[in-house]
């Protein structure tokens, strides 16, 4: 069935994103003005804006199901993409617009589930033979259980949230005394995340890779593998940078992997573009992590190096339609990296540092991609992820597409709130990066700063805040009095002032 | 007498010195460069040095305390003069033998749990507190042996970033 109005139930760069493709295809869309961000770039470039201003509900409308799909049927709208984050993963969300004759851009609620939920997943992966870390059956209920369950898998064990995602709810457990407080922090931290606080335990892969496979699947059973993307440039399990192909593959491997990828998603009944996560240790084995249901937020990286639109094929599947590639037509030409600008306080620990973009220059070229909701005058606001900026770099090789990296970052311009772009400075000019070979632990162990650091920028700085010292203060008389006071300063009054501190 | 005039910007333990009158140049060793503050519509202020801009933005100016944002670099200084930096000198030498680290909030956040209470005695790595900041429970360990002195939070509080949270009274 040929859709004619898409509502994207999202917002930021994944709607703008999804409404070039439909445009592309001929396809109107439809977005939601919310309160929070009225004035959002993604509404001034939609076909049809719904207007939820007015909404008093206490809900984010992008998780608000009902809602959405009154949106839907008010706005005339036949199919809703999700997007990443909100609702994107969410069976019930996917079941309901089945049952209102809404198309959903994403796979069947059937196979959300299963792979959402991290035991079910698991389960099925053992039953068909999927290379898996060792551990629980199931969940564990008690920090008892999970005492017992580690003894038998030896420690290091990591703690997982079952509903989990995105890192929440995780905790490594290297020693057995640490256990009942990390499983309690895991347990309430799913819990808060996800409303479920129940968690299962793995046996840790020390110093892994993080390679996660694109999928296509339709709704004949057919699915390819579009090659790998490599992320373990993350903080706190949250990704960072990502690049595809990895350094770490070679054809065979990636055939091996691609094959057990594809293996997994039809074990249940996958369509729609997916991703398939595993950790590879150092010596070449790999481990089955779990399957994202849904576009993920670097999906541009494997889109560069095999020139498919995977929103196209999203929306085509969505429609019926078979598969028109099949696995020998999946090329891989180049390399290409992601860079997540966010707007973060990477010497505050990378907290949100939300605010008004004043100014925004991002750079172009024949090998630059920015994936972006946002332009000058727009608001990051502390409601919404912290994401200004996808810059995507592409070259003929991952040394190419490195220097090209390097010089696109130092072309991008943005005023009016600290970003992670002081990080990815320093990244690109670490040697351990450089030459491909750090692992997930690289960021947090391996690292002593987080930010580029230059001394004649520091004393650029310095000559900066002194000439504003001397703009707001100076009048060189002034100066006189300090020294005049300092001279007759006595150590009685000195005493006297370091009291009051 | 007359003594050169000067100004130091000081970050961590570095000192920046820089005569007075103030100048448009910089010298690095031998040379003299131009350096320039600048400002259009389009890139807003920035300096300009060696042919190339770099963003600059002021994110706190109090009294003489700068914190600058160079080229998405944060960097704190205070501006002393040479009688304010022995005058400061004095000052934290008497305050040093206090002694006391302040635990203070490394990001905004509310505090989930407090582990300890006024005269615990703790050691080094032990935890604090647990933090919750972007979703994620963090736990705040001590940086010295010592005695807590002061909880300044309770559970359910929230924090902003550099929130004194507890004070410790460091072990010799």
């Amino acid at each position: 069935m040929k859709i004619k109005n898409i509502l994207i139930a999202n917002r930021g760069e994944i709607a703008v994103r999804i409404m070039k493709t439909a445009g592309k295809m001929g396809i109107s869309n439809t977005v939601i003005k919310t309160a929070a961000e009225p004035s959002a770039m993604y509404l001034s470039l939609a076909d049809n804006v719904f207007d939820d201003t007015e909404s008093v509900s206490e809900i984010p409308v992008f998780l608000d199901i009902d809602r959405l799909i009154h949106i839907a049927n008010e706005t005339g709208a036949d199919a809703i993409h999700p997007g990443y984050g909100f609702l994107a993963e969410n069976p019930y969300f996917a079941q309901k617009c089945l049952d209102n004759k809404i198309i959903f851009i994403g796979p069947s609620p059937d196979s959300i589930y299963k792979m959402g939920n991290k035991t079910i997943a698991r389960k099925i992966a053992l039953a068909n033979n999927i290379p898996m870390a060792s551990g629980s059956k199931g969940q564990i209920p008690t920090e008892k259980d999970a005492i017992i369950v580690a003894r038998s898998i030896g420690y290091p064990v990591i703690i997982k949230a079952s509903s989990g995602g995105g890192g929440r709810g995780m905790r490594i457990v290297r020693k057995e005394e640490d256990m009942p407080k990390m499983f309690r922090l895991a347990s309430n931290e799913a819990d808060k995340a996800f409303s479920d606080p129940s968690v299962f335990i793995e046996k840790y892969i020390e110093n892994p890779k993080h390679i996660e496979f694109q999928i296509l699947g339709d709704k004949f059973g057919n699915i390819i593998h579009l090659g790998e993307r490599e992320c373990s440039v993350q903080r706190k399990h949250q990704k960072l940078l990502e690049e595809a192909p990895s350094s770490a593959l070679d054809s065979k491997l990636r055939d091996e992997m691609g094959k057990i990828a594809i293996k997994i998603s039809s074990a249940v009944g996958y369509y729609s573009a997916g991703t398939v996560e595993f950790l590879l240790d150092s010596k070449g084995s790999f481990y089955f992590m779990e399957m994202n249901t849904r576009i993920q937020v670097e999906h541009p990286v494997t889109e560069l190096i095999t020139g498919t639109d995977l929103i196209e094929q999203q929306i085509s599947i969505a429609e019926g339609k078979k598969l028109k590639l099949v696995q020998e037509d999946i090329k891989l030409a180049g390399w290409a990296i992601e860079c997540r600008i966010n707007a973060e306080d990477v010497q505050a620990g990378f907290s949100p540092a939300p605010g008004k973009i004043e100014q925004i220059i991002m750079p172009e070229g024949d090998n630059i991609r920015v994936d972006s909701g946002v332009k000058t005058g727009s608001v990051i606001a502390a409601n919404f992820d912290s994401m200004i900026a996808k810059l995507i770099v592409k070259g003929k090789d991952r040394k190419e597409a490195l220097k090209n990296c390097k010089h696109a970052l130092d072309k991008v311009w943005i005023k009016g709130t600290k970003t992670t772009l002081p990080f990815f400075r320093m990244l690109i000019r670490n040697e351990r990066f450089l030459n491909g070979t750090i692992t997930t632990s690289f960021i947090e162990n391996e690292l002593d700063n987080y930010h580029v650091n230059s001394e004649y920028e520091e004393l650029l700085a310095a000559w900066m805040a002194t000439w504003l010292f001397v703009d707001e203060n100076l009048d060189e008389s002034n100066l006189k009095i300090d020294a005049e006071e300092a001279k007759n300063l006595s150590p009685w009054l000195l005493n006297k002032r370091i009291s009051r501190h | 007498m007359a003594q050169k005039k000067k100004l130091y910007a000081l970050t961590g333990k570095k000192k920046y010195s820089f005569n007075l009158p103030l100048t448009e140049t910089i010298k690095i060793g031998k040379r003299h460069y131009k350096i320039m503050i600048k400002e259009d519509e389009k890139h807003g202020t920035y300096i300009l040095w060696k042919n190339r801009r770099y963003p600059v933005e002021i994110i706190q100016s109090r009294q003489n305390k700068f914190e600058i944002l160079f080229n998405y670099v944060s960097y704190s200084f205070t501006i002393e003069t040479p009688f304010s930096l022995k005058r400061k000198r004095y000052l934290d030498n008497a305050r040093g033998k206090i002694e006391t680290e302040k635990i203070q909030a490394p990001m905004p956040g509310k505090i989930i749990e407090v582990l300890v209470r006024e005269g615990t005695e703790i050691s080094r790595g032990e935890p604090l507190l647990i933090l919750e900041a972007m979703k994620m429970q963090n736990e705040i360990n001590c940086p010295h042996s010592g005695v807590v002195t002061s909880v300044n939070v309770k559970n359910e509080m929230n924090v902003m970033k550099d929130d004194v949270m507890i004070e410790i009274k460091i072990a010799k």
